[in-house]
Order: C-alpha cells, then structure tokens, then sequence
C-alpha cells in the first residue's frame, strides 16, 4: 500500500514541531499529530481563567537555537523574545539582591554583600560566556559511538577530541569542573556571599533531583548558560503571548511550508511490519500511513507504549527501564487582581519585568532538597517567579497579572500519601512561602493553578513529571541518551526515530534535538 | 631513629615518611639514589602508624585496613620476606540490623548467598553477577593505578602511550560493558545499587564502603566510582580488605626496612622548615632545628597545600598557581574511635531472644553499623551542614580477634570509624565536642552489642582536628584532597600538575592527593619515584 505521507511525527512539543518544519522543508509530505487540543506540549500558553493567559509549564526561554529561528524564518512567523532582564533575590532579613542589566547597579548590589564578589562578577560571566560558546559545538553534534571502531565515528571522536583539547588550557579545566562539580562548589570558587552563591546554584538543580551540592549539577548550571538570544548568550527571555508563542510560530512556519497537522489525534501504536515502521494507528481506530515515522515522545512511550518492547533487545528494554525521570519540580500559577507588592523593594519598578527568585543561599536550597529526596514536600521551597504580564502586558485584563511560579523540590514520588491529596497543600506552601516576601499576595490572588509533578505528567505525558524528558546526569547524557545504541535519533526499529528531549542535548526550549533529529532522517532517507 | 641527617647532601629528601613516601625512598634507593627521608613525628607512617596508645596495645591511628596496597609494589620491594604478614579475614562484613538480624558478607560468594537469600531471594541471585561486572570494571581501573596520567589538554604521545593496556582492557570489555562502565562512573552509588538490589541491608553495606574517605552522601554523582576504586583489589568482592599482622606500623617497617637496605637514611623527629629555593628550584630543605641539607630533588609526601604553602612559601610560587592549591577540595569524612576492652563485645540485638550472637568469625572482618543507604545519607545531612550525626554510621574493626598480640591477653582493641564528620562544627570546636563521639557511639551500639559500656578500659577519640595537628592532614581530609571526579588523574592534585611534578623545578610529589589517590595503595609514591628517575637518571 502507498504511504500517504512521508513522514508522521507524533507530539506537537517544541521539538516535534521543529523537526516537522524541517522535514517539509526538505520537500518531505509531513503530518505532525498531537494528542491535545492545542500545541506546543510543555510550551503552552491556556487561558485557564478567563482573561488570564498562563505559561502553564516553562515559561521562560532562553535555549533556543538562533539557527532555528533564521531557517524556519519563525520572526516573520510571529516569534517575538522580549528580554528578562533582571533576577531579584529577596532574603528573609528584608535585604534583596537584584542583578539588572545596568552594568554599575548590579555591581553596587553584589558588593553590599560581598566586594570581592563584585569585583570577580563580570569575570565569572565573562568565563562562563566562553564556556557556553565552547560547548556550543556539542549542541549541533549527533554524538559518535566511543565503543565502534567504523572510521566515520572515529573520525568523529578524534574531530570531538580536537576541539576540547584544543581550548585553552583553563578553559579546558573549567570545562572538566562543569562537568564534574557541583554547582556549589564550582560557585564557591569563585564566589562567597550567600544570596548570590544561592541564586547562582539555582540553576544547576533545575529540573533535575540532586541538591546543589551533589556532583553533576555543575553541568546543569552549564547547560543553563547555554542560551543565547540573537546571538546573545545567556541572555533569558520571555515569549510574547508566553511560551505558546513558540508553538504557534512553529506550527505557523510548519503549514507554511507543508506540514499538515492534527490535534486532538492521539496515537495508540506505532505500525510495525518486519522490523521497519510503517505508519501509526490512533486511538480512534485510523490507521496512517508513512515511510517515516518520527516520537518527540520521551523514551518511556516511544519504545515501551508505542510499540511492542519485545521486538526491541532485551539489553535495550532494560536500559530504557533505568532510565532515570525523577521529576522534581512543580508549578504554581496565579491569577492576580492587582500588582504583586514586594517587602523589600515597595511599589512598581524594573525588578518586576524580571524573575524574582526565592534562593536565598545554597543551604537554603539543599535543605529543601534534604526534605524532598526522603519522598517530603519541602516546607520551604525554591521558588523561580516571574509575572509574565509585566512583560507582555496582553498575558491578563488591564490592570491585573499573572504570576508563574516554578517551584523545586516537588518529589514525584510522595512518601505518604498521594499527589491528588497533597496538591492543595503544596499550593499552600508555595504561597505562604511568597508571601514572606510579597505581603500583599494573598489578597490579590483571584485564581491559582497548582501543578504537581503528577499533573506535569497526566498533562503533558512527561514521565513523572520531568521537564527534560529524562534527568540530565552525566549518566544520562550524549552517547547515553536515552541508551546506548539509541542515542543518534534512530532506534532499533527501521524508518522509526526520536527528535526529543530525551535524546542530545536534552532538555529545555532548545529546538536542537528537534534539528539533528531532523538532519539524521534527511541524511537516511 | 630520632638522630639528625648523617650527610648534608642527598640525591633525593623525601619529606615525610608515610607509606607512600616510604614506597618512594625504597625505589628510589633501589635504583641507585641516595636518599634522606626526614619525619616530624618520632613514628613512621604517619597516617598508617601503628602506636602504644594504650599500655600493652598497638592502635592503627590512621588506615586499618590495607587491602589497596599493590601487589605489585609489595613483590618488587620484597616486603613479605622481611616480615610481612597478611590477614585475610573470612568475612567481609558483618552488617547487625536493627531488627535483630545480621547480613554477613564472606569472601566466600557462596556463603554470601545463602546469607543474602534470607532478605531477598532476588538479590541473592543477583550477587554473584554483581561482583562479576565489578571486577570487570575494576580490571580496567587498576590499570590506571600506576600509569601516570598525561598534561591534557597538550597530548604528547610519550604521555599517552602507558595509557594503552587501559585502553585495550576497556576495548576488551566488549562493546556494551564498555558502555556500561561509562555509564556507572558517574552515577551514585545510591543509584547504582538500587539498579541491582531491593534488601536495604545489602545496600547499605556495600555503600558504606564506597563513601569511605569522601564528605558525600550515597546521592552523590561518582560514588560509584568511590565503590570500584575501594574494589580494586578484591578478588571477587565489593572492597578491598586485608589487615596487617601487627597492624599497619608493620607494613610501614617493612617498607622503611626495603628503603633502608638500599641505602635510604630515615630521620624521625626532624621536621621540616622549609624548602630551600636556589633561583627557582628546589635545592634542599631547611629542618627545624635549622640545619640545612641539600639535595638534587626533593619530594614531598605533605598535602600539597602544606607542601606549597607551609614549606614553599605562597610568595615563591604564581598567582594562579596558588589560586589552583587554595582551591584543592579538602574535607573530613571521619573521626576515629579507639577502644581497650576488657572482653569481647556481644554482638546481639537487646531484646531479640531467638537471634544468635554473632560468632567470632563473623566479627573478625568489618562490623558495619550501616542499616540501609538512607541511614548514610541521613548521617552526611546532618554532617554537611556542621552538624555531628546523631546516628552515624560505625565501621568497626576488632583486629585482636585474629592478631591477639595487639592487646594484653583477654583485652581486645577496638577500632571504630565514624561517619560523617565534618571539619567545621556550627556551634562549637571539636574540642569542646570531641567527649560527645564516645556516648553518641556507645549509644548506637548498644542496640547491637547491649552492654558494650562496661567494657571500655580505655579509649582515644580522633577529631578532624586532631587528624589534621598530629597527622598533617589539612582538613582532617584522609585523602589530602576529594577524590570527587573533580579531583582525578590530571586534575590531581592541581589541574595540569597530575605528573608528579610542581612548577618549581626538582620539587615532586608523592602523597595520597596525587594519582590514584586515596587509601594505602602506595601508588603514588611508586609512580613519583619512576618519575623522579625519570628525570635525573
């Protein structure tokens, strides 16, 4: 029977929109099919209350690839970062540490607290620049097999090679402390105050259940300082309309260039016929036909639900079931009746067109995730605010806000009790932890959004909740993501590949998986 | 041995004589070289000594156990026939649980088995597996021991050609374990050991092992690295374990007595001042007392914050230099306890009618107070933030049961490791803490050993402070450094400075935080000493 399609890529996240864009812009007859009513799956922008639009799920970007934004022409499409410029770190003393874009404010503010740190700051960020442009490289990379003796991946080892050990002598170290440390001890390094040392850490427990002293996070933090925006590196920023904006974009450019979508079109089964996939079958029944067929699922589906695992190596099936989720994070969203108040800084200002992070210092971080490893919810917890309304003022009715509230730790699996149980709860600790700092939150609240690592997951299909498809341990990462043999977007299943977050580089608004996944499928066909 | 340097002029001075300065002496010697090896304390082996702490007994104050000491250094310095005897416990570890039960670990795998098959059937089965991929990954490891690693990111192929047979050994895993292997280093041994295990008590005993040395819980990434670093050399086990006959002091006269046959001079009593600079380079060391001896090389078995800052002098050395020393991850892990006892301890849990006491067998290997892995990492979070754990984890050692030289008759010495704690304290010094460690451990074992108390005749309690004022180890840090990821082969103990080498030239290194690292292997100073010759052949 003739394929009515090319190729069928199944979830309309970020990265199943991406690699669909690029496979029409290959030429290629491309269906793309969502199980939900709207796309973007972690990067969605409901109108859960009426006038209020949330950034459900993420809800900042900063990761992603700038290459993307030219191919796919995605400015002309609607895309549109507005620039987060600014991180408030509120302390329980009624003190803050505000780091703006004003150069000479931000290094008063660190120096009330520490001057070497002040004086150290713009090195740090100028270090961590470099490092982010040397790994760049890695980001556009399918990675090589180190165990296969073929000259090609040889060839790409030794090219890997060349470039690490062709950086500087320190930034090659730095590089070997990124992905060894911890983010406390790599900041420690260079830092001593407590609310910047905090605040920093924060970004290497993200979406991931270590602590910020457990090794390994030092690589997250890297991976943090990752994006770049117009070329800008780790600049964050905020997509007009919320991160649905994204979406949008892409599935705009996608059915310009051809991809046809559905929503509301979930897939019960990817086809198989002798070894090789063939199409897929809904879950209403209709069977779709393609030569390719392509999972931004995370690996828990692609191989374990949709199809068959005992067609795939029994090594294979018992990697896949190691591979570690966790989810450890939920989100609280509010819906607010009037402009949030902060004790420490009273009134309107730049610092609310920014995030507002509750880290007060790396102890403070630990302890929470001390609660959570033992299944606890943690009774103070990291809180990464942002009110997306200050930013783009269509995001709520004039004069009101919504407030996103990323919020770690959220063990996924509870030692008592249950999510459905505990939900309200962890809406209440995030609130009253907020309001320590905002005073007037609780009278404005008119709606709140509470998120569980449980509701992450029934929503969103995320594997217990975790954000990256899959924690980004250096266990989990290049030639083992998500396991080796199946980590250069194929899979042991012909004409069936991966493009998500579950494959390198992993996790975030990145679109990268998306594109090599992309490239991989053009190259095979 | 308390005399002055005969000469005033060596080829080589070794400063200080711990077992790894020692190994150094004797091959250096061996091959020719005249050596002076000068110690501040009146005891050699510092960190390995055996001494009278009690009337009649002989302590191990520092390492117990020297089951990572290479084989091949003890053949090449012939150290059995001068008196060294090995003790090779039957059992691994004998792990009393609180509920009464006990999991013992024998060398025997079989007898392991049967004993694991009581928590979990599953587990049972797994085990020999287990130990099977461990020494597959621990074949390519030890490999590793005496290579010296080479100056990434610069790659001179001199360098990198020893490295070879590893990386023929990883090849030869096949492909998957290769894999495999990659895949685990990272990992924490927490997650490791949930991949291959359910009982509680299984794990928790392995783990503790695998944290030895380190101020990181069982969550930690790269403690799996830990755990196959303390299995190096076990034939088929999960840790290295072999006491010495007389304790470690024996070891370490053996190898004083290797070094002194071929000439090696050793000076206790004498420490030293300071490393003599001459336009750059090392030319000798100042001692104490004033007396100044020169010599073509010195090395140096200090920490290496001590050995750059106390004896070289900061200002003698490079900014960034000194920024890379000052920055070397340096923390406790543990305080030790000795005890004198006027009879064996009871190992049974109070209450527990049906349980059998433990035989003196099953006690003669380690005794692990360690009931699952979230007990460790309990203990490391109370650690972690200054705090002493209130339920720490014991590894325990009665070496008199299969050497009872080491007490007078009847009594017995008991050695006892208790994790974790910290350098700094929050609320208080170590000094004014140090009496709380014996009631926190005696409160602990008496759910074990009831009755345990009334035993002590004497005691001795370790701080993190006292390991570092009589020990000279910074930090309290057993290992003169982490042995995170962070801080291996060229990152170790400074990053580019992983060859034994220092900016100043004639000035080595050959201590526990220079590669391999921690634990009496005597790698480190194996492999400065063929450096050293190396270079002034």
């Amino acid at each position: 029977m003739p394929s009515e399609y090319d190729a069928i890529v199944i979830g309309g996240g970020h990265n199943g929109l991406v690699t669909a864009a690029y496979l029409a812009r290959a030429g290629k007859k491309t269906l793309l099919l969502e199980r939900r009513h709207i796309l973007g799956g972690s990067s969605v922008t409901e109108e859960i209350y009426p006038g209020f639009k949330f950034t459900v799920f993420s809800y900042v970007v900063s990761l992603f690839r700038p290459e993307i934004i030219r191919d796919l022409d995605l400015t002309r499409h609607g895309l549109m970062i507005l620039p987060l410029e600014s991180t408030l770190t509120p302390l329980p003393n009624g003190d803050y540490l505000y780091r703006g874009a004003d150069h000479y404010e931000t290094y008063r503010n660190v120096a009330r607290f520490s001057q070497r740190d002040a004086d150290i700051y713009e090195d740090y960020s100028r270090m961590m620049y470099f490092m982010a442009k040397a790994v760049k490289y890695v980001l556009g990379i399918v990675p090589p097999d180190p165990t296969s003796l073929n000259p090609a991946e040889l060839n790409a080892l030794l090219g890997m090679a060349r470039h690490f050990l062709g950086l500087e002598r320190d930034q090659f170290y730095t590089l070997v402390r990124l992905m060894t440390m911890s983010s406390a001890d790599f900041l420690s390094r260079w830092f001593e105050s407590e609310p910047l040392l905090g605040t920093l850490s924060a970004s290497g427990i993200i979406g991931t259940f270590m602590g910020p002293r457990s090794p390994g996070t030092a690589y997250v933090l890297l991976h943090h300082y990752m994006g770049e925006i117009d070329g800008v590196f780790r600049a964050w920023g905020f997509s007009k309309g919320g991160t649905g904006g994204i979406a949008d974009a892409l599935a705009s450019s996608g059915r310009a260039l051809g991809v046809e979508i559905r929503t509301q079109a979930p897939v019960a089964q990817v086809i198989v016929k002798d070894g090789k996939a063939v199409g897929v079958a809904l879950e209403s029944g209709e069977e779709l036909h393609a030569r390719v067929v392509v999972s931004s699922l995370d690996p828990n589906q692609t191989f374990l639900k949709l199809i068959d695992p005992g067609i795939l190596p029994d090594e294979l099936t018992a990697s896949l079931r190691r591979f570690v989720y966790r989810g450890s994070s939920g989100k609280v969203n509010l819906a607010l009746d009037a402009a949030p108040d902060l004790a420490c800084l009273p009134g309107p200002g730049a610092h609310l067109r920014g995030a507002i992070s509750i880290s007060p210092s790396i102890d403070y971080i630990e302890r929470a995730y001390d609660d959570a490893k033992y299944g606890n919810l943690p009774q103070h917890p990291y809180i990464d605010a942002i009110i997306p309304s200050m930013i783009d003022p269509g995001m709520a009715p004039p004069g009101k806000h919504v407030m996103s509230c990323f919020v770690q730790y959220a063990p996924y699996q509870l030692r008592e009790g249950n999510w459905d149980e505990k939900r309200e709860a962890f809406g209440d600790i995030v609130v009253d932890t907020l309001a320590e700092y905002i005073p007037n939150l609780k009278d404005i609240i008119l709606h709140r959004q509470v998120l569980t690592p449980l509701d992450i997951e029934r929503t969103t299909g995320l594997s217990e909740g975790n954000i990256f498809q899959g924690e980004l341990s250096l266990s989990q990462l290049f030639f083992l993501r998500p396991a080796p043999g199946v980590a250069k977007y194929t899979t042991p299943v012909g004409n069936y590949y991966q493009c998500g977050s579950a494959v390198h580089p992993g996790g975030g608004i990145t679109g990268a998986p998306g594109k090599l996944a992309a490239q991989v499928i053009l190259k095979d066909w | 041995m308390t005399k002055p340097p005969a000469n005033n002029h060596y080829d080589v001075i070794v400063i200080g004589a711990g077992h790894n300065g020692l190994v150094a002496a004797a091959s250096l010697a061996k091959a020719g070289k005249r050596v002076l090896v000068v110690e501040q304390r009146q005891t050699i082996g510092g960190a390995a000594s055996t001494e009278p702490v009690f009337p009649g007994y002989q302590v191990d104050t520092g390492a117990r156990d020297a089951g990572l000491f290479l084989p091949e250094i003890a053949a090449e310095l012939n150290l059995e026939a001068r008196g060294l005897r090995w003790l090779e416990s039957p059992v691994l570890v004998y792990a009393p649980q609180p509920d009464g039960r006990s999991l013992t670990l024998w060398r025997d795998t079989r007898r392991s088995v049967a004993e694991i098959a009581a928590f979990s059937q599953t587990d049972a089965e797994r085990y020999p597996k287990f130990l099977q991929e461990v020494s597959h990954f621990t074949r390519v490891l030890k490999r590793m021991m005496t290579v010296t690693p080479p100056s990434l990111p610069d790659l001179h192929a001199g360098e990198l050609l020893p490295w070879l047979p590893a990386a023929l050994n990883l090849k030869r895993l096949g492909d998957q374990e290769m894999m495999e292997f990659m895949r685990v280093l990272a990992m924490p041994v927490a997650d490791f050991l949930d991949e291959w295990f359910e009982s509680d008590a299984l794990k928790g005993a392995i783990a503790a092992g695998s944290v030895m040395g380190g101020f990181q819980g069982p969550r930690a990434s790269g403690t799996t690295f830990t755990l196959l670093y303390h299995a190096l050399q076990a034939e088929e086990g999960f840790r290295s374990s072999r006491f010495v006959q007389g304790g470690m002091g024996s070891l370490v006269l053996a190898l004083a007595e290797a070094a002194q046959q071929s000439g090696a001079e050793i000076c206790t009593g004498q420490a030293v001042a300071q490393i003599i600079l001459d336009g750059g380079r090392a030319a000798g060391v100042r001692l104490a007392g004033g007396e100044q001896i020169t010599a073509r090389v010195v090395v140096s078995n200090a920490e290496p914050r001590r050995t750059f800052f106390d004896l070289v002098g900061a200002p003698n050395l490079e900014v960034a230099f000194v920024r890379e020393v000052k920055n070397i991850r340096l923390h406790s892990s543990l305080a030790r306890l000795s005890f004198g006892l006027k009879r064996l301890p009871d190992f049974r849990a109070a209450g527990q009618a049906a349980f059998q006491n433990a035989s003196r067998e099953q006690l003669c290997g380690h005794i692990l107070i360690c009931p699952e892995m979230d007990y460790l990492e309990r203990a490391y979070d109370e650690a972690k933030y200054g705090g002493i754990p209130t339920q720490p984890v014991l590894d325990i050692v009665l070496p008199t049961l299969t050497d009872p030289g080491r007490a007078p008759a009847g009594e017995h010495l008991m050695s006892i490791d208790f994790y974790y704690a910290p350098y700094s304290l929050k609320d208080a010094s170590w000094d004014e803490r140090r009496g709380e460690l014996i009631d926190i451990v005696l409160r602990s074992l008496e759910a074990y050993a009831p009755g345990i108390g009334d035993a002590i005749l004497h005691s001795q309690v370790l701080t993190p402070l006292d390991l570092e004022h009589d020990y000279g180890l910074t930090r309290g840090d057993i290992y003169h450094g982490q042995m995170g990821l962070d801080q291996l082969l060229f990152m170790r103990p400074v990053a580019g400075y992983g060859r034994y080498r220092t900016p100043l030239e004639g000035l080595y290194l050959c201590g526990t935080g220079t590669h391999p690292g921690g634990g009496v292997t005597g790698a480190s100073g194996y492999n400065a000493a063929r450096e050293i010759l190396r270079d002034i052949r």
